[in-house]
């Protein structure tokens, strides 16, 4: 456990040393900033179309999450491999899975802390009018799942090759494939199909959950799917050894 | 302390290492000799669990390095070849973060920290970013690192490559500090150091363990008489005769073999047989003939000759290569590495 703690410290360390996290808070705030005062413009016309404004701004997040989940792990492994230092990690009394589990816990939580001061945005609504909480929670909620799945594909990709423009690329291509997936949906005409699509839909889930619609399943499938690719993760790493 | 049971490591069809066994014991500083490419850094990452044997096992202390790997690697401070470290850390911060993977309390971890970073004089450089450093000072990171946790075993890969002179001496000597306590495996291509280091010698070549035994019994076991130079002053070279007479009395005493003139006027090469070591004739022989002795040396074959040897193509496949080439450029390898090191300790007297 404390193995795990330190590694988990020194990758949420290292997330603040370097400029990457910087410029990436940067443009995160600044575009969902700009986003959100354009929404709360266009809502406030007459004529404009109801609903908790928080709830449209979830909906419009994923193109954001996408991107975050490909920069923000990129460097987690493929960093250790390109310089060796995988080597002294590896003989450190520390698993695989317990690497995993550390770096990919300090991403998550780096990806927690950029979204901490949007909490701000539901405070200017809250002090200019009524806001239910209980949807802002759940849009969070879904902010949260579909980033850490994103992260945990990420994760895998880094795992893959020490190269992290290579691990951005290949995490891109596996989050835009799992995006449009679920977008076949609308182009499905069987009812398995359109049902077994709209199961994977995440842009759909993330307006359920913006809207507070909170799906089991849809918790299931984010935290299973989740947990797949980290173990995937582990595996890369066991592998790399046999080559 | 440490047990290698007939490791191999194949790379697809390239066999790095084949059929390796050897044991080290407590306290026991175990060299690891052999030219580049002949498995020793396969073997040290197999020894360390980073790489998985193909074939063979590894127990520390009695643990299955792959049945209990986590176990066993605690007892193992390792420093890799490439000391590759997270250049954006502190030094302390660094070892802080290595004490934590060990599974240290903070308590114990700073009292871990601050003895490393005493032994390794690192103690100055504490706060400095690792990625500043000079190449000899991340050398003495990695080392902290290996003994941070108090290990039994500490296995070094090539410590003291790409260092200057200078570093080279600091490095050594921590390293000879360091093996009075524990057990110590050291890979290196550089014979003095194994000379200076070590009380066992594995001789590796081409994934084979090719020689075994102390650096003495070594030396010892190498074929080859030993030579001896001898000058006398004061003969011209116009005296041919009186230096027939010098030669042939030389070849007279006992345990001569051969008698060469060496390039000068009263020079002269012989070689002895082994264990022979006739210079106190020589010097009764020069006082008796009131000959002027001026050098007096023999030669006694060192590690290097064994290594050169043990290491070179054998003779069917050195005629294979092109004339001359293939056992000159076999023997300039461990050359090399050696000169360096022996410039290295000029500098110390």
């Amino acid at each position: 456990m404390r193995a795990v703690l330190a590694t988990y410290l020194r990758e949420l360390r290292a997330y603040f040393l370097s400029p990457l996290a910087y410029v990436v808070a940067f443009f995160f705030l600044a575009i969902n900033g700009l986003l959100f005062g354009l929404m709360i413009t266009q809502l406030a016309q007459p004529g404009a179309p109801s609903g908790p404004p928080m709830g449209y701004f979830f909906g419009s997040t994923w193109l954001i999450l996408i991107v975050l989940g490909t920069i923000l792990p990129m460097r987690l492994l493929s960093e250790e491999l390109r310089s060796g230092s995988i080597e002294v990690l590896m003989t450190a009394p520390i698993t695989e899975g317990q690497v995993v589990a550390g770096k990919y816990l300090a991403a998550l939580s780096f990806f927690a802390l950029l979204w901490l001061p949007t909490l701000g945005y539901a405070g200017i609504l809250a002090h200019y009018g009524e806001v239910q909480w209980g949807p802002i929670a759940a849009g969070y909620l879904s902010v949260l799942l579909v980033g850490a799945l994103f992260l945990a594909v990420g994760t895998f990709a880094s795992a893959m090759t020490r190269s992290q423009l290579i691990a951005a690329v290949v995490t891109f291509a596996i989050l835009i494939v799992l995006f449009l997936v679920g977008l076949l949906e609308q182009l499905a005409t069987g009812e398995i199909w359109k049902n077994a699509f709209g199961y994977l839909d995440i842009s759909a889930a993330m307006d359920e959950l913006g809207k507070g619609v909170v799906d089991t399943r849809r918790l299931v499938f984010y935290v299973s799917l989740s947990w797949f690719f980290l173990f995937l993760t582990g595996r890369a790493l066991e592998d790399r050894k046999w080559r | 302390m440490i047990e290698a049971q007939n490791l191999s490591r194949r790379y697809g069809d390239f066999t790095a290492v084949n059929d390796v066994s050897f044991a080290v014991g407590e306290g026991e500083i175990l060299g690891l000799l052999g030219p580049n490419g002949a498995g020793k850094t396969t073997t040290i990452r197999m020894i360390t669990g980073f790489l998985p044997p193909t074939g063979g096992r590894v127990t520390v202390g009695g643990t299955d390095l792959f049945e209990a790997p986590v176990k066993a690697r605690r007892q193992i401070g390792y420093l890799p070849e490439n000391v590759a470290l997270y250049g954006e850390m502190r030094v302390g911060e660094y070892l802080a973060y290595r004490a934590g993977l060990e599974g240290m309390k903070r308590a114990e971890a700073k009292r871990a920290c601050e003895s490393a970073q005493e032994r390794c004089l690192l103690t100055d450089v504490r706060n400095q970013v690792i990625g500043t450093l000079s190449k000899g000072y991340r050398q003495r990171v990695g080392l902290a690192t290996a003994i941070l946790h108090d290990p039994e075993v500490l296995v070094l890969d090539e410590p003291t490559v790409g260092l200057d002179p200078k570093q080279i001496i600091a490095i050594r000597e921590l390293i000879r500090d360091l093996g009075r306590e524990r057990t110590l495996i050291l890979s290196t291509h550089i014979l003095s150091e194994v000379e200076l280091l070590c009380n066992r010698v594995l001789i590796i070549d081409k994934g084979r363990i090719v020689a075994e035994g102390t650096p003495e019994s070594l030396r010892q076991s190498s074929r080859g008489a030993s030579e001896i130079r001898v000058a006398f002053s004061g003969v011209d070279g116009a005296t041919a005769e009186k230096s027939a007479e010098m030669s042939e009395a030389l070849g007279a005493l006992s345990g001569i073999t051969a008698v060469a003139p060496g390039p000068e006027a009263g020079e002269f090469r012989l070689a002895a047989v082994t264990d022979a070591d006739p210079r106190a004739e020589i010097f009764r022989l020069a006082v008796a003939k009131g000959w002027t002795l001026v050098e007096l040396a023999q030669s006694k074959a060192s590690l290097e000759d064994v290594f050169v040897r043990l290491t070179t193509n054998r003779p069917a496949e050195a005629a294979a290569i092109e004339e001359g080439a293939g056992p000159a450029t076999d023997a300039d390898t461990p050359d090399q590495p050696d000169e360096a090191a022996d410039s290295a300790e000029e500098v110390v007297s």
